[in-house]
């Protein structure tokens, strides 16, 4: 259940710190519209469920930044595509508009020696299209500005007044990668706005779903840290058990990224037993040659020395930027979604963690390797037997807003929908990437230039699902 | 420079060498606002289970470099002037593949005010590939076919 709280705008402040004193934590802010009128939401996290701090957006309402340093971005979002405006003690800096004046979107630097390093948004390799503006002092990088939305693609506005189950399509085509999570945490979001649940049977599919579309994902930042390193055998290598893992998805569900398989109210994929026997044992047999080579890759020296000390962003920097994810677990903070999931089969879960976690792109390498271990593990033990398609049914009442959230292979994902009638009013997409992209500008700062690349791959962000 | 340029110009004219059918294409990509699953895909096509090198393509680090301009994608109207300028880049002759559904115009998802539109109602399209995204597979062998190569992939 999420609670709308009604506020006035003047209030938003002192709302903000009385629940976060509570101990509840940010969960997105977007903009949205009740009979006629704009309004803004903040959603919170807490013990007893999500509540979503809400006030009138007429005139420009009062920053909540200093509080909350991770609604920034949501916040500049909001200014460039809905037009909200934020009383802040410094200009709000553009984010989703590309201004062509250098002072509306990048951090000031200034001083002796300063120069830029423009990269993007066409890069050298076959990646997604994004601007980064690195503010460098000789090989030292001072800081970073990423400037996405690139490929905006207005999915959000295009969702509105769209049949509440016909519009998963918006959530699941924003991001290729996190197709799976996006889709779940948009039917989860629906689903508690209608009062339904999910039966055990739908909760284990889901949760299927999204451990095989963590395994190819980690399996694919493994081999990219790689070739960060240019380590050709290792990234090799992990491409070819990505290879591994997608041509499962394939035989599984017909889908290499598992596009359909997540549908609202009911699940969209089963497997007969054989089918979920082969899985398993095909899924047994990519564990052990997984596992060897990460061992090859444990004891490449050379490799291993490149990671350790470099992009460093520690755990009070991950909370204070609203890190999520591996991102944060590698720098110490155990928090997974996985382990508050109700709607789905991770029972008794418990959040992976390393032994020494120093937030570098070491840690982060290293909590892959055992979060790899641990979907592996998670998969063998829900393929057991059939595995049905399930359903959701009745389970409370309608409420004008539901949320999901869901834990993707880059950390936590949530979806609101505020729905009119059976129509969607409101979608609004927060992914784990989103999350992330500015804890990853600020684990850049101090580094050497040349290890950017580097450090850019140990998150491994998606563009496209910030973008949407 | 220049000088040289033309010195070596008129040894291979004089010279009359004739070129060899083609064996290798260096191909660039742009996201022109993709999911990203066409660039899981085209990454997929150098792994060891595809490997596309083995027909000769290659993706190269940039469009001066390039036969094949490889757009996924539709094209967002903040990618649009990217797009365009790596076009320009490349020297002719020069091939443009639209590589996957949007790209080809197909089930656009999205506020229409945010999209030029499809790959071919900006640049001229020689070579079309379907799927959302198209396997790996399927990426070489629709260049190679395109590029009246029968060896098939």
């Amino acid at each position: 259940m999420t609670e709308l709280v009604r506020i006035d705008a003047a209030q938003l402040r002192q709302a903000t710190e009385l629940i976060l004193a509570e101990g509840a934590s940010f969960a997105g802010a977007w903009a949205s519209e009740q009979a006629g009128i704009p309004m803004w939401r903040v959603l919170m996290s807490t013990s007893r469920g999500t509540r979503a701090l809400t006030c009138a957006a007429t005139e420009p309402i009062p920053s909540i930044t200093d509080l909350v340093p991770a609604a920034d971005w949501d916040e500049r979002e909001a200014q460039d595509l809905c037009g909200v405006s934020f009383q802040r003690e410094t200009p709000v800096r553009t984010l989703a508009t590309h201004s062509p004046r250098a002072q509306d979107w990048m951090t000031a630097v200034s001083g002796s020696g300063v120069h830029q390093v423009a990269v993007g948004p066409v890069h050298a390799g076959v990646i997604e299209s994004g601007h980064f503006r690195l503010h460098v002092v000789g090989e030292r990088i001072l800081a970073m500005d990423p400037r996405l939305f690139y490929k905006h693609r207005g999915l959000e506005r295009a969702a509105r007044g769209e049949q509440s189950d016909a519009a998963i399509a918006y959530a699941q085509r924003a991001c290729a990668a996190c197709a799976v999570t996006n889709s779940v945490a948009y039917a989860q979001a629906v689903e508690q706005a209608t009062g339904t649940g999910p039966d055990r049977r739908l909760r284990v599919a889901r949760t299927v779903l999204l451990e095989l579309e963590r395994l190819y994902n980690h399996l694919n930042d493994c081999g990219a840290l790689c070739a960060g390193v240019g380590f050709a055998p290792g990234t090799m290598a992990f491409a070819a058990l990505k290879d591994r893992a997608q041509q499962l998805n394939m035989r599984g569900f017909g889908h290499r990224f598992l596009f359909g398989t997540v549908r609202v109210g009911d699940g969209g994929a089963h497997l007969a037993a054989d089918e979920s026997d082969a899985l398993r044992s095909e899924l047994r047999e990519l564990q052990v040659d997984t596992a060897a080579a990460w061992r090859e890759l444990s004891f490449a020296g050379s490799v291993q020395a490149r990671l350790e000390g470099v992009g460093v962003l520690d755990a009070d920097a991950a909370r204070c930027m609203g890190a999520v994810g591996p991102a944060a677990r590698a720098a110490g903070i155990r928090e997974d979604a996985r382990s508050s999931s109700s709607g789905l089969a991770y029972d008794g879960f418990t959040p992976a963690s390393i032994p020494s976690p120093r937030g570098d792109v070491s840690s982060r390498l290293q909590i892959r390797g055992v979060e790899l271990e641990q979907s592996f593990e998670l998969l063998r033990a829900l393929l057991d037997g059939e595995m049905p398609a399930g359903s959701a049914s009745i389970a409370g009442e309608r409420s004008p807003i539901g949320v999901g959230r869901v834990e993707s292979p880059r950390g936590a994902t949530v979806c609101a929908v505020e729905l009119d009638g059976d129509r969607v009013g409101r979608m609004h997409l927060r992914s784990g990437s989103y999350a992330n992209w500015p804890a990853l500008a600020e684990a850049c700062a101090g580094n050497l230039l040349p290890d950017f690349p580097l450090i850019n791959k140990s998150f491994e962000l998606c563009y496209a699902c910030v973008d949407r | 420079m220049f000088v040289l340029l033309s010195q070596l110009a008129r040894i291979r004219r004089e010279r009359g060498l004739q070129r060899s059918a083609p064996r290798s294409v260096a191909i660039r990509h742009v996201d022109a606002g993709s999911c990203n699953g066409c660039e899981h895909e085209l990454g997929a096509a150098s792994n060891p289970f595809h490997d596309i090198a083995r027909h000769g393509l290659e993706v190269v680090a940039s469009p001066r470099h390039a036969d094949i301009l490889l757009v996924t994608g539709p094209v967002t109207s903040r990618m649009l002037e990217p797009l365009l300028m790596a076009h320009a880049a490349m020297p002719e002759p020069r091939m443009v593949a639209a590589l996957g559904d949007c790209a080809l115009g197909c089930n656009l998802l999205g506020d229409r005010g945010e999209f030029v539109g499809s790959v071919d109602q900006v640049l001229h399209v020689d070579i079309r590939i379907p799927g959302c995204p198209p396997a790996p597979d399927v990426i070489a062998r629709q260049i190679l076919m395109a590029l009246g190569d029968t060896r098939g992939a």
